[in-house]
């Protein structure tokens, strides 16, 4: 068997050449500004596919088990919560026709249903049927079970009777009571502070029972909502597809379709954001994320903002060597943040504690925080008895992809300073999500976490608070117990002065920052561009990547800019005999004109 | 190799080039971590990534000849680091590959039977599943994944076409005379495999051998590439050219230093194998 052609010596050279002139013409400076502008139109219209992406692949599009921000981007076009955010971060009304009442002790709250609310039609209801006080209970209940195990489940307990049902006591939640047909009334056991955050999260969206009684544990893949988009089809790890929901109760204009592209790595998603590909995109590769910093033509459309998210590396503290709280302490002040920031083109804020900038109960200035501190980190280690390093090497769960990798090899190269060595290891998101909820069973990841409502609460409790803990859908991945704080952190919630709450928290954030169950590293800058025909979109203070709210402002034909096809093109044409000719034609444009104008909504390369 | 098959060897100038890239490249990866200047994995953050955060150019920070990549580690030395891990991986799986091939196929061929009929169904399967895919699986299910698992898997897989070349070829000497002769004289089975065979059907293991490491290099980077491959931190030319992809547009230079060590390295090895083959085989 022969395995490679043969080859003729004297045509290579000649065979080289023209490769290299191929190479050459190929070789076309991508144009620095985007490529297709909007039609202009000055009011919102119909029509369009949305497309937009994300790096990882999505767990499930059930609201009762998601928790991460893949699912949620799906999760905010399918279902509605009976409230919603406005762009100030306040709470608004959606399902609910208005703010509920709340009785003067604070426990009580009353929510009027909005009439002619309508579930997506589902198999058996091809209209779908109307949204009535009786779903959301069921909701809350089939959440709160403990079957379900929901990780949303601690959101929740301060409703009288949650409790109880969820450990199987009782058959009902005592606390939820349906007065009518669209008016229901919680009673709380305390006067929590978050309830009306924790009824706004995407746990608390109501959904139909005949579509749980019909898919069981595949409601994950074929969701039912009320919301402004309907799922159609979700090709697993590649892409889901949603279509336009004509019964939505807010219907407004926006596109027919949307697509939400899985698996996407950062460098492709630029590429095919800049081909047109992509209608949003917001991860990018260093060289990107310089590019459209820098690139005026994109500057109306981007935005830059520190995200109030925390990213770190989280240490199981209940595996060795992580139950020593002096090597957590070493590794939180081995790593170097302002070289990290600096090698991933200053993509995010340096941190060294728990709670971002913008949420009351972060400490400016905090006197033990986290930091770059070689000296401190090795004193750190020979307090743990560890002076000459660890012996066993430590094993790193990073995401996907080059990112992923990249911070496995940060992280790699400050901790062999202080004698720890870092193997690597690149896992799925789902898979991550799964695991690291596991007791014993992750040694140490890179993680993060976005909050649910802008609150402290909506950090320390699922993160740090003892209670989260649980043997399988583990919030507090750390594993990190603390009675003391446990208390701090009950206190906080239930007290009604928001200074005093802040110092209850700024109080939390010493504790943590101290004890070290995660090395604190930095807060993202999260930078959203989009293309210049897609209108009526800007990130959400608390949603963040949110595009129900998006409209295309498609042009009736195609006026794209063909600026680097035409170029790529006579490049290519110059290279043949009648080049100059051909390329004439291709720069007047004669043969991109002749296609078929595309028709609304196909407007991509693809 | 005969006189007269090293005389047309030497005449083949195409062959000479391949001998001379594969030694030059063989040395350059043998010698390559001794010769390195700095530590390939120590990250320079301050001095090599300049302000904006992306890698310094080759020449403007001395001692670094070909600056450095997107964590500002030494560009040189983790080429020359990359090239030992690559040529590594690829001899090694070559070798194993040929050890299996030769032992399955000579075997076989003069045994034939139903071991023959076996080891032939199981070189049939394995040439008929698509062999990326399926080395990307298996490593994929190995929960922890060293260097050595990636040559032992791909020398496991590759050694299907040796044993078919091989027992062939053995098929064909087994009929000879001379074999016929040696059998006469009361010489044993193993004895004739060993120094009657063997040394016959060599030519064509060695040519197909060259030419599989060439393979073996392609294969190592494509799964380096998709990240299956050398783990972090760890260089090798195929993960250094995954690296270099986040910075395509910044810096080219990233992927195209170990694209033109593996072009020509590949380029090397199938000169030489087809070199050699003419040598051992003039009737082609």
């Amino acid at each position: 068997m022969r395995l490679i052609q043969k080859t003729n010596a004297r045509a290579l050279p000649a065979w080289l050449c023209v490769s290299l002139l191929m190479g050459l013409a190929g070789c076309d400076k991508r144009p620095r500004g985007p490529r297709y502008e909007g039609a202009g139109n000055p009011k919102p219209r119909d029509g369009g596919t949305f497309v937009f992406h994300h790096e990882s692949n999505v767990r499930t599009l059930d609201p009762h088990l998601a928790y991460d921000e893949l699912s949620n981007m799906a999760i905010r076009l399918l279902y509605d919560g009976l409230l919603d955010y406005d762009e100030q971060s306040n709470l608004i009304p959606s399902l609910a026709e208005t703010m509920p009442t709340v009785s003067e002790d604070g426990k009580t709250f009353r929510f009027r249903l909005r009439r002619g609310v309508r579930f997506h039609p589902m198999p058996g209801l091809p209209k779908g049927r109307e949204l009535i006080a009786e779903d959301i209970r069921w909701s809350l209940e089939h959440l709160l079970s403990g079957d379900v195990a929901s990780p949303g489940f601690p959101f929740f307990r301060s409703i009288k009777g949650a409790e109880a049902f969820h450990s199987g006591n009782e058959k009902h939640i005592r606390g939820i009571r349906v007065l009518d047909r669209y008016t229901i009334e919680f009673t709380l056991s305390e006067a929590d502070q978050t309830f009306l955050n924790s009824m706004a999260m995407t746990f608390a969206y109501p959904v139909p029972k005949e579509n749980y009684a019909r898919r069981g544990d595949q409601v994950g893949q074929y969701p039912v909502g009320t919301g402004p988009y309907m799922f159609q089809r979700w090709e697993r790890g590649v892409q889901i597809e949603f279509v336009r929901n004509p019964r939505y109760f807010a219907a407004r204009p926006g596109p027919n379709r949307m697509v939400y592209l899985e698996n996407v790595q950062r460098y492709v998603a630029s590429l095919r954001f800049q081909n047109g590909g992509l209608d949003a995109i917001h991860r990018y590769t260093p060289a990107h994320r310089r590019l459209y910093k820098t690139a005026r033509r994109w500057k109306p459309h981007r935005k830059e903002f520190a995200e109030a998210v925390i990213y770190g590396l989280v240490m199981n503290c209940e595996l060795p060597p992580f139950d020593n709280v002096h090597v957590r302490r070493a590794v939180a002040f081995a790593l170097d943040r302002k070289g990290w920031a600096k090698a991933r083109g200053d993509a995010f804020l340096p941190t060294g504690q728990f709670l971002p900038p913008s949420i009351a109960g972060h400490v400016p200035r905090l006197e033990n925080r986290q930091r770059f501190d070689l000296a401190r980190a090795k004193r750190e280690m020979r307090e743990a008895g560890f002076a000459r390093g660890l012996r066993k090497e430590i094993v790193l769960w990073v995401g996907e992809g080059d990112s992923g990798r990249f911070y496995g090899e940060l992280v790699q190269n400050d901790l062999a300073k202080i004698g720890i060595r870092v193997r690597v290891r690149q896992v799925s998101f789902a898979v991550y999500l799964e695991e690291t909820a596991k007791p014993k069973t992750v040694q140490a990841f890179m993680s993060g976490w976005a909050k649910d409502f802008p609150d402290a609460a909506s950090f320390f409790d699922p993160v740090f608070h003892s209670r989260s803990i649980r043997s399988r859908n583990s919030q507090n991945r750390s594993f990190y117990r603390n009675s003391q704080l446990d208390a701090l952190l009950d206190a906080a919630r239930i007290e009604q002065s928001p200074s005093r709450r802040a110092k209850l928290y700024q109080q939390a954030s010493r504790i943590v920052t101290g004890d070290a169950p995660w090395a604190f590293v930095y807060n993202p800058l999260s930078m959203h561009v989009w293309q210049p025909y897609v209108r009526g979109y800007g990130p959400h203070p608390v949603w963040d990547k949110d595009y129900r709210s998006a409209w295309l402002d498609l042009p009736r034909r195609r006026v794209a800019h063909m600026l680097t096809g035409r170029r790529f093109a006579k490049s290519m044409a110059s290279l043949f005999p009648f080049g100059p000719l051909m390329s004439k034609r291709f720069a007047e444009g004669r043969f991109t004109q002749r296609r078929r104008p595309a028709r609304e909504g196909t407007m991509r390369l693809r | 190799m005969d006189g007269r098959a090293w005389r047309r060897f030497r005449k083949n100038k195409g062959a000479l080039w391949g001998g001379m890239l594969v030694l030059s490249v063989t040395l350059v990866a043998a010698l390559g971590p001794l010769l390195a200047p700095h530590d390939p994995d120590q990250q320079h953050r301050e001095t090599l990534l300049s302000g904006d955060g992306s890698p310094v150019a080759p020449w403007s920070v001395p001692g670094h000849p070909l600056g450095a990549d997107s964590l500002g580690r030494d560009e040189l030395s983790r080429l020359l680091h990359g090239g030992a891990v690559s040529m590594q991986v690829a001899f090694f799986a070559t070798a194993l590959a040929v050890l299996l091939g030769v032992v399955v196929g000579a075997l076989s061929g003069y045994f034939l039977g139903a071991f023959d009929f076996l080891s032939m169904r199981l070189v049939d399967v394995l040439l008929s599943t698509p062999f990326l895919l399926i080395a990307i699986a298996i490593q994929r299910v190995w929960d922890d994944p060293a260097l050595w698992t990636l040559f032992v898997l791909l020398g496991l897989l590759s050694w299907t076409t040796l044993a078919r070349v091989t027992r062939a070829k053995t098929m064909q000497v087994r009929a000879l005379d001379y074999i016929q002769a040696a059998r006469a004289l009361g010489a044993g089975r193993m004895r004739i495999l060993l120094r009657h065979v063997l040394p016959n059907v060599l030519g064509p293991v060695i040519v197909l051998g060259t030419t599989l490491v060439a393979q073996m290099i392609i294969v190592e980077s494509a799964m380096s590439f998709l990240g299956l491959g050398v783990q972090p931190p760890q260089a090798s030319w195929g993960s250094m050219l995954r690296e270099g992809q986040e910075l395509m547009d910044d810096a080219p230079r990233l992927m195209l230093f170990p694209a033109a060590f593996i072009v020509m390295t590949v380029f090397g090895f199938n000169l030489l194998g087809e070199g050699l083959r003419d040598a051992f085989d003039p009737k082609d």
